[in-house]
């Protein structure tokens, strides 16, 4: 047994090279004993008073972190997360906070149960250090804490957390190394080792750790956030076992877990066998790269059984990549937010029937020594957003779980400036806008998203007041402000987003280094008809007169009022001046609109115009088809407008002919708002269940094709998409379009989709009936 | 001549007046309240107590001395929505502060469905639309230095564009206006000289704190809010003054003390929230009477628990507030509510087949299922009814009549879903919700370094002092105390006619250690005399106000302050600290911040920060006193038995005869020993089986555990 580790390494997903993907059974030294025992009777009242103190014991976990911790990255966006597992590793709760970091804590513990339990071992008063996204990290900045805690000389289970650090090396200050082409180039790599021992810290390990950030007195701070948190956590669950016994608390455990089991299969059993995918683009995976690459996600639903692939995903490549585990931590946190929202994340039980079956090598499950400290920003989120929309197909189909839908959030492909010099005290600072947290948040299947609502994947987080930015940094903000147009159409519309807009203050120049993606090409795509939100959008205005502005108290309202050469900037762009005259401005992503925007009461449309400023007069035209009188709506023109705009939309060519026809059978499925499964009993066997549009009920084939080969499908330029979206050309080769499945009888909208020329129509929705 | 010290809270449904005379005796009187006409209500309380001092009004009102005032008019406006149109003046590019709020939705991270579940938030519906708002050129930067200078023709198109859609009031907030206040000030003199007589509220002179969207929020708040409240207040004084009340009136604010009325009706804001706060005050000043330093309030009602803290004898203090999803700075008294009180539903999760209570609630309509309103799901009060906690024929002193068949009804259909038998069951209810309690307890006593068991609980509030014998034990608790029997129902008015003059004046002045003597002295000197010229207004003479400094200090770089309090400076002396003092600074951080955070947390070598300066400018205008009753010679509380039910102890797992007490003939020195239930006009008080509870001088009844 002692060998564990060594039987290990040599596979393709050793933690080595490929990541480590936990066996079935793990191989755990017999020195560790495990406590196992449950008690026969746990009665309602202690459960859930048991249930509850759990829950509050890793609140209490999180808020001794926040408190203590005092880097503004891991404040203002609450990078950081705590959880509780069983003695093997599963999911008892999940924190609230940065939702990717829990999704590789479980990876973590199972690995340390697998390698450390022999040598050096695992005893009371130990605590592991790690950070090695190839055994369990979104990236290297975010180093968990992991703590046994044992009842007696037995495992009882483990409380661990993450907290983003600072900087902890590598070759760009903030560890966001957006130009390394490999591992070796970034922040300091921990495969799991015991920083505490015997409940004091190591020293020797400590100062190996702080040796090669640029930041070690912050650093050094958080640990000792981190360190607090886990004995607060670990007391507070030592005290449930004396009070209550262990076997008591841990049969309270198994039942949170086999009630989460039991919540997801129900769930399950609601809906039907299918796949579901999604198609988005990642640009420029280094500096001077030009290419898009895409990222494929699949979900595929076999009785109660949930299998995720990301099967033609490119290679990986550049440092646009992320591990397996920061690949499956992202789409936990879909599963989480779509599917165990009312078991309050506890996923531990559904993820007993999830299987993730990775292509190794791919940009999002790459191989050792692949560069991967920007996965957060860019590879997780690609893995992420996407999920929504496959989760959200599949329960679309269920009445009850259809309001659980949540369309693509804003921030989706973060925005990064980076950028360092001599601040306002003189002293030298290096850091990230945390500004585009502020995101938004995507439409519901039956509400508007929420206007810089934040980012979906950490439900708590504070946009930092601009005061705030301004004491800390040499800037002075122009302006921030939330942008009309930026959330996606839609019958329900997704949130706004916003822009800040800066020079530098108090300091002669910044050097900056762009990292973004989603600039071209929209990955806040909608849903169901949903229009996509605004890309994100770097202007940089050199050399303008600001100056003269301010001096003649003219302030600008947007960064088109300033003058100046407006030069365009690359998405990873490095070591380029801000002077005191350059006008530096980021519109980050909205979040996705849900269904078709011609189903939104025109009323509505005239608010968001009016009131709201949430919609242009030209994008309620064009995209809602609401006509306006100055601020009044012209309700007879609106509709004759739409409805003459439904005939157009209904007449663009087929990629099949079918017959347009009515199917007369029953109505099997809804599956989206607008697509329908009917059986026609002009058709015999296979052929009997087909697509149709879900008003109108127009034969759109039998269901083992692609619907939208029979729908009316009109190609457009990309811009078309959404009124933020500008020319592709000036970040990509490749060229992007826009297309839209219409219904060819009645004109209902029913797929938008974002495509490369060359891309095949995407086969998103595949039914089992 | 005697004379009197009053206070008077108005709440929804009545309006509550506590008399102190000059001898110590109390005297309270309840009517109901007559919105929307307030003031009646409250003159006609005030007329019940001048009959019963056999006074006629004018007289009583002669002989008041200090009249002090808890309203609810401004946390009314917000909850209604009925505030004024607000016209929003801000720095050009940053008219979205409010809408944008910190970049995420609004919501309370102890609401749990919210925070898991996207779809059941949203953002609040906006108290400023955004056609109603005005970005104006003008910029300052964060050493204060005007980097743009303010464009007034651009302020006076603003407000004229303003004006004319109809705005009510004005708020004025600009980015770093604490560090350089002129611009607003100017804007508001712009203003009135345009709309002589508006409302205007200038966040410089509401809350000139570092961060824009707390600050600003404030401000609009207190434009919203600012019409109606003081016009009501204004118009109250008039009547007040009319019948014969010859002093200031003064109103309470939700940092603890009372403000004067102008200053309430320039900054109305301050009465948010202020009567939970007057729960708070009332217990501190209990608290000194009978020498009891560390106290954990609770106040339990329909629908929600909320806990305070007094540590050493100064209530817990919170610098941000949060109201209709708004986060807003002010200085207050630090209240923590969840939603668990008597209303609080349990349901059975059928799938998991467990039972969860709360925290959505009954609320008084259609209230518990006893109420027999048509609610048919069981809630803690029904709980409550099936173990004989309450008698349904006696419940707030029979005030309500309660259906003890539809209680059992509610908690019987539970039981069959969970398999526990009826008494089983309700008192798995009432456990759960006595376990929350305590959990929201100890985040608010842990979470700021405090050990629950160093305290005592002080219970009040119609439900809480059922439950507080045994949330009180899970935290350790040595002691609770439910507080003076002959006005519990009157405790926030109580409060009110307890309460200290209080004003708090805070400046934000960022700098780094090593710290400059020389400025920090003269930022308390400013303070110091901000304090006294406000103090002076309202007709306080400076040998009478108490002022106590303290600084917000953080390791630098890092977000997190830590309130540090500067030793009292003699009576007469300047406030100014000498170099031994300013060093001695660094040391109070440290203890501070390790009390909170943990041994070894702090790293010292890290250079400090010093954020926020403030003095509380405190004056008690007389010193109080209440009369105490003799110990009788009694030695049984047997004749205070008015008979005796059937309750259910959980912890003996069964039902026993047990005797019930009317609380109204227990006087001073009596014992009586648990399992036992006291009634009183206003709430049950539940003594479970290993506690004693006992009866002292001022009429307040303490429950003790017996180990």
């Amino acid at each position: 047994m002692s060998k564990t580790s060594e039987t290990h390494y040599g596979n393709s997903f050793d933690a080595i090279k490929g990541g480590y993907i936990p066996p079935d059974k793990l191989r755990i030294s017999p020195k560790l004993k495990l406590h196992k025992d449950i008690s026969s009777k746990l009665d309602p009242i202690t459960y859930e008073v048991i249930r509850h103190s759990l829950w509050n014991i890793n609140e209490e976990h999180g808020a001794t972190i926040q408190r203590l911790s005092g880097s503004p990255v891991a404040m203002y966006a609450l990078d950081l997360n705590p959880s509780i597992l069983t003695e093997e590793g599963e999911f008892v709760f999940f924190g609230p906070y940065m939702q990717y970091m829990s999704g590789v804590a479980d990876t973590q513990v199972k690995w340390i149960l697998e390698n450390r339990s022999d040598n050096p071992g695992i005893r009371d008063g130990d605590m592991f250090l790690a950070n090695d996204p190839w055994v369990g990290a979104a990236h290297q900045q975010d180093v968990m804490l992991i703590c046994p805690v044992f009842h007696e000389d037995q495992l009882f289970c483990w409380v661990t957390n993450c907290l983003h650090q600072y900087d902890i090396g590598g070759i760009t200050p903030s560890s966001f190394c957006m130009s390394a082409e490999s591992a070796y180039e970034e922040g300091l790599l921990v495969p799991p080792v015991k920083i505490i021992e015997n409940g004091e810290i190591r020293r020797d390990i400590e100062e190996l750790y702080l040796r090669s950030s640029r930041k070690p007195e912050a650093v050094a701070l958080d640990f000792r956030a981190q360190l607090a948190g886990n004995n607060t956590a670990k007391a507070r669950v030592e005290a449930l076992l004396k009070r209550y016994g262990a076997s008591t608390v841990k049969s309270v455990m198994r039942k949170i877990l086999t009630d989460g089991e039991q919540s997801f299969l129900e769930k399950m059993s609601r809906l039907p066998d299918g796949v579901w995918r999604d198609r988005s683009y990642i640009e420029c995976c280094r500096p001077g790269d030009r290419r898009s690459h895409k990222v494929m996600i699949s979900l595929e639903k076999k009785g109660h059984k949930l299998i995720f692939r990301n099967e033609g995903t490119v290679d990986q490549d550049g440092a646009m990549n992320s591990t397996y585990s920061g690949w499956r931590g992202s789409i936990m946190v879909a599963l989480n937010q779509l599917l165990c929202w009312d078991q309050y994340f506890a996923i531990g039980g559904a993820l007993r029937h999830v299987r993730f079956e990775p292509t190794i090598g791919s940009m999002n499950c790459a191989n050792f020594p692949a560069s991967v400290s920007t996965a957060p920003l860019q590879a997780m989120e690609i893995s992420l957003y996407p999920t929504y929309n496959v989760l959200g197909k599949m329960i679309y189909g269920d009445s009850q779980m259809r309001k659980d839908i949540m369309c693509i959030g804003g921030t989706s492909q973060w925005p990064a400036t980076i950028f360092r010099g001599t601040d306002q005290w003189g002293d030298p600072f290096g850091y990230v806008l945390v500004d585009p947290i502020g995101g938004a948040i995507g439409a519901f299947a039956n509400a508007d998203g929420i206007s810089t609502g934040g980012q979906s994947r950490t439900p708590i987080c504070k946009l930092p007041n601009i005061e705030h930015t301004e004491q800390t940094f040499p800037l002075l903000f122009l302006y921030r402000k939330e942008v009309v147009d930026s959330g996606g159409a839609g019958h329900f519309r997704g949130g706004l987003s916003a822009e800040s807009c800066f020079i530098p203050h108090g300091t002669n120049s910044i050097t900056h280094d762009t990292l973004s993606s989603g600039n071209a090409i929209p990955t806040s795509t909608g849903l169901m008809g949903g229009y996509p939100a605004t890309v994100n959008v770097y202007k940089f205005h050199k050399d303008s007169n600001i100056k003269t502005l301010m001096q003649t108290s003219q302030m600008p309202s947007d960064i088109s009022e300033v003058g100046g050469r407006e030069e365009v900037l690359a998405l990873r762009q490095q070591n380029f001046l801000q002077n005191p005259s350059d006008v530096y401005s980021v519109l980050w992503t909205g979040g996705g609109g849900f269904g078709d925007p011609f189903e939104r009461d025109p009323e509505l449309v005239r608010l968001d115009v009016v009131e709201n400023m949430a919609v242009s007069h030209e994008a309620a035209k064009e995209i809602y088809g609401v006509i306006l009188n100055g601020e009044r709506l012209d309700v007879r023109a609106t509709e004759i407008y739409r409805k003459n705009l439904k005939k157009t939309r209904s007449t663009h060519p087929r990629t099949i002919d079918l017959p347009l026809r009515a199917l007369k059978g029953k109505l099997l499925r809804e599956v989206t708002p607008s697509l329908a499964v009917r059986s026609d009993p002009d058709n015999k066997g296979h052929a009997s269940k087909r697509w149709c549009c879900m008003s109108c009920a127009t034969d759109l084939g039998p269901l083992s094709s692609n619907y939208k080969d029979a729908c009316s499908t009109l190609t457009a330029p990309i811009t078309a998409a959404n009124p933020h979206v500008g020319d592709y050309r000036r970040y990509i080769d490749d060229e992007p379009l826009f297309r839209q499945y219409f219904c060819p009888t009645c004109g209902s909208l029913i797929e938008n989709e974002v495509a490369r020329v060359g891309d095949d129509s995407l086969r998103d929705i595949e039914l089992k009936l | 001549m005697e004379h009197y010290q009053v206070g008077v809270d108005i709440g929804g449904t009545f309006t509550d007046c506590v008399v102190i005379t000059s001898k110590g005796e109390l005297l309270a009187a309840k009517s109901p309240s007559t919105p929307p006409a307030f003031a009646n209500g409250m003159l006609n309380a005030m007329g019940l107590v001048a009959e019963r001092l056999g006074l006629d009004f004018e007289e009583f009102c002669k002989r008041i001395k200090l009249l002090t005032h808890g309203t609810t008019v401004g946390t009314n406006t917000l909850i209604q929505r009925r505030g004024s149109k607000v016209g929003l003046i801000t720095t050009k590019g940053h008219e979205d502060i409010i809408h944008i709020m910190r970049g995420s939705r609004g919501i309370d991270s102890r609401n749990l469905n919210q925070l898991v579940h996207f779809p059941e938030s949203q953002k609040p519906v906006p108290i400023v639309p955004k056609r109603y708002i005005r970005g104006v050129s003008e910029r300052v930067d964060c050493n204060g230095d005007v980097v743009v200078e303010l464009n007034e023709s651009e302020v006076l198109a603003s407000v004229d564009e303003l004006l004319a859609m109809g705005v009510e009031a004005f708020a004025v907030c600009l980015l770093w206006s604490f560090k350089y206040p002129h611009h607003e000030l100017r804007i508001a003199e712009l203003i009135r000289q345009r709309a002589p007589g508006i409302f205007v509220s200038c966040s410089v002179e509401l809350a000139p704190k570092w961060g824009e969207y707390e600050r600003l929020t404030a401000t609009v708040l207190n434009a919203y809010i600012g019409p109606v409240t003081s016009n009501y207040l204004k118009q109250l004084d008039q009547r007040l003054k009319l019948a014969g009340y010859r002093h200031p009136l003064q109103i309470t604010s939700c940092g603890g003390g009372s403000i004067s009325v102008d200053r309430a009706i320039q900054a109305p804001l301050l009465t948010l929230d202020s009567g939970p706060v007057s729960g708070v005050t009332a217990s501190k000043f209990l608290g000194q009477l009978i020498g009891c330093e560390n106290i954990i309030t609770t106040d339990m009602g329909g629908t929600s628990f909320d806990v305070g803290i007094i540590y050493k004898g100064r209530p817990a203090y919170n610098s941000i507030a949060n109201v209709a999803q708004y986060e807003y700075f002010i200085p207050k008294v630090d209240i923590q509510a969840i939603g668990s009180g008597g209303g609080s539903l349990a349901r059975v999760d059928l799938l998991t087949r467990t039972l969860r209570v709360g925290p959505d609630s009954a609320g008084a309509d259609p209230g518990p299922a006893c109420y027999g309103k048509g609610n048919l799901t069981p809630t803690v009060t029904d709980a409550d009814v099936v173990l004989g906690y309450i008698d349904p024929d006696n419940f707030l002193g029979g005030r309500i009549k309660l259906d003890r068949a539809k209680s059992f009804e509610a908690v019987e259909r539970v039981a069959k879903e969970i398999g526990l038998s009826v008494l089983e069951t309700a008192a798995g209810i009432a456990k759960i919700a006595e376990f929350k309690m305590a959990d929201i307890i100890r985040k608010t006593t842990v979470e700021k370094g405090f050990d629950p068991r160093d305290f005592t609980v002080f219970a009040f509030g119609g439900a809480g002092p059922v439950h507080a014998g045994v949330f009180s034990r899970e935290l350790g608790v040595q002691r609770v105390l439910i507080p003076l029997n002959r006005i519990a129902s009157t405790w926030c008015a109580f409060g009110a006619a307890t309460a200290d003059m209080l004003h708090v004046h805070e400046q934000v002045d960022i700098q780094s250690s090593p710290f400059n003597l020389a400025h920090v002295n003269k930022i308390l000197m400013q303070l110091a005399n901000h304090a006294t010229s406000q103090m002076k207004q309202d007709g306080v003479i400076s040998s009478k106000v108490h002022l106590s400094f303290s600084i917000d200090i953080r390791h630098r770089g890092q977000i997190n302050e830590v309130e540090v309090e500067l030793p009292a400076f003699g009576a007469r002396a300047k406030p100014q600290l000498t170099k031994a003092g300013l060093d001695n600074l660094n040391q109070l951080f440290y203890e501070r911040y390790e009390a909170i955070y943990g041994k070894g947390s702090s790293y010292g070598n890290a250079r400090l920060e010093m954020v926020t300066f403030r003095v509380r400018a405190r004056s008690a205008t007389q010193e109080l006193e209440l009369k105490r009753s003799p110990k009788k010679r009694q030695t049984s509380a047997s004749a205070a038995i008015s008979g005796h039910r059937q309750v259910y102890w959980s912890d003996l797992s069964k039902s026993m005869r047990t005797p019930i007490y009317n609380g109204a003939l227990l006087s001073n020195g009596l014992l009586v020993d648990g399992p036992a239930i006291i009634e009183t006009t206003d709430t049950n008080i539940v003594v479970q089986p290993k506690q004693q509870l006992r009866v002292d001088a001022l009429g307040n009844f303490e429950l003790h555990f017996v180990s």
